[in-house]
């Protein structure tokens, strides 16, 4: 029997989610944090989507938003100039670093030790989250507004995405190792560090380059302009999700479109893969995060797979064994549910 | 060639949103380890988590036969008794995820018979059915 996906609207943002973010894999699960215009990013659950709180206290758009590995700190990149650190379990804000424009980027080291950030002002920073009287470490280089910078090998290197290029920098040395060019804007950049991948978006390209060399290892072209791509971490497929609206979800391997999506009511402008691949989550223009299954039919989270139809019969015989209670036991927790329809309060009448 | 109508993956529910009221970040509500501790390591009185685990099995006893009663009626002849003393038979078909409305056929109303029709189980006061 064939299934289609089912899609899970999150809702509660106001305004276009512009960026994403996983946690890694936790004892309780892993999290999902939202970036959004209305500068109330929201933290879920990652599983099910379900709403946990919201960080509150930036003064603009939030445009960029990540969580640290175990899901205890988050960070956020905003409109109002700053960047701030919270505590994702209480949702305190920690820390407010103040910059001297927009804001766009953040991403917290393994160890979540240091913060990077990256923005209009054209400078990557280093902040020491142990030191946060400290100045932040200045690398500059780029030529325009930093739309996304990343730590990678293993934090040794920063991978950083101005308009047009996208630069490495050793982190020990502060200075820039390699470059590339594009003629088109790069709209997103995520780092796989099982196999050191780069994914890169530009146009309608998906691109895939390595991130210690910045070789080209391949590239794939949508039907429409894409914002954001995510590799799946077995790197089998990959999704992808723009400017028509649609995610498009593609063999790795042999580059194959093998569905498309319909669902957002706005352009898609993040997209990503849960940490342990079972869905991945798209942000949109309309103000609303999806997630969706990548084996369409698994039961996972909130997602049921259907057995075959049993005969009623069967169905109408009850499975739970419970031969410690008496019928008396249930009808008393019974009664605890049923509403007195009849109302013995006379009506007042007007 | 057609292709096979493909059905929708059911959903246990849908994700839950914000409570419009607090900023969330509940102390009881997030942090529930998946795997469970070792043990000794947590202190609860014995009793009473006994207790409400029979409380809870009772629950789930009384809403399995609930669910399953709803399946007995499919496609059974169903009096329902609504507001203002009025009653009604139809043949019972499906209820919806939260079992706020009841999709019917062959409605028998005092005014006629409706082919199809839904029920909102807000009007509903009881039902009652031969299985």
């Amino acid at each position: 029997m064939a299934m289609r996906q089912t899609p899970l609207t999150c809702s509660g943002h106001t305004r276009p989610v512009v960026d994403l973010a996983f946690s890694g894999i936790t004892p309780y699960g892993y999290f999902l944090i939202s970036a959004c215009k209305d500068g109330k990013p929201m933290l879920r659950q990652g599983d099910t989507g379900d709403w946990i709180g919201t960080f509150l206290g930036h003064k603009g758009a939030v445009w960029g938003a990540t969580l640290n590995k175990d899901a205890t700190k988050a960070a956020t990149a905003a409109a109002d100039f700053t960047a701030k650190v919270w505590d994702a379990v209480s949702g305190d804000e920690l820390m407010t670093l103040a910059h001297k424009h927009i804001v766009k980027t953040v991403d917290f080291t393994q160890d979540s030790n240091y913060l990077l950030t990256g923005g209009q002002d054209k400078l990557l920073r280093i902040y020491d989250l142990n030191k946060p009287e400290a100045e932040p470490k200045e690398i500059s280089g780029h030529t325009s507004g930093i739309k996304k910078a990343l730590w990678c090998s293993e934090d040794k290197q920063i991978l950083s995405a101005d308009d047009k290029t996208v630069r490495l920098w050793d982190h020990a040395t502060m200075t820039e190792v390699k470059s590339l060019n594009f003629n088109m804007s790069v709209s997103s950049m995520e780092y796989i560090p099982e196999g050191e991948i780069l994914v890169i978006t530009y146009g309608r390209s998906i691109a895939f380059h390595s991130a210690v060399s910045l070789d080209p290892i391949k590239s794939f072209e949508a039907p429409a302009t894409i914002n954001s791509a995510s590799l799946h971490p077995e790197k089998e497929f990959l999704v992808a999700g723009g400017e028509d609206f649609k995610l498009y979800k593609y063999d790795y391997n042999s580059g194959e479109e093998l569905e498309s999506y319909k669902g957002h009511f706005g352009p898609i402008h993040c997209v990503r893969f849960s940490p342990d691949g079972e869905l991945y989550a798209s942000g949109s223009e309309d103000g609303t995060l999806r997630l969706w299954q990548t084996v369409v039919g698994k039961t996972y989270g909130l997602w049921k797979c259907v057995l075959p139809e049993e005969d009623s019969g069967e169905l109408a015989k009850p499975k739970i064994n419970f031969p410690e209670a008496t019928e008396e036991e249930l009808e008393e927790i019974a009664s605890e549910n049923s509403d007195s329809i009849y109302s013995s309060t006379p009506e007042v009448k007007a | 060639m057609q292709t096979p109508l493909a059905i929708p993956v059911p959903v246990l529910r849908f994700p839950r949103g914000p409570d419009g009221l607090s900023r969330g970040f509940a102390p009881d509500g997030r942090r529930t380890r998946l795997k469970p501790e070792a043990p000794g390591s947590q202190e609860c009185p014995v009793g009473q988590q006994s207790q409400e685990s029979r409380e809870q099995r009772a629950r789930a006893a009384l809403r399995e036969r609930y669910l399953r009663s709803l399946l007995a009626m499919v496609g059974r002849q169903v009096r329902f008794t609504l507001h203002e003393g009025v009653h009604v038979t139809a043949h019972f078909g499906a209820t919806d995820l939260d079992v706020a409305n009841f999709y019917v056929s062959q409605l028998q109303t005092p005014i006629g018979i409706q082919a199809e029709a839904l029920l909102r189980c807000s009007d509903i006061i009881s039902y009652t059915f031969e299985p």
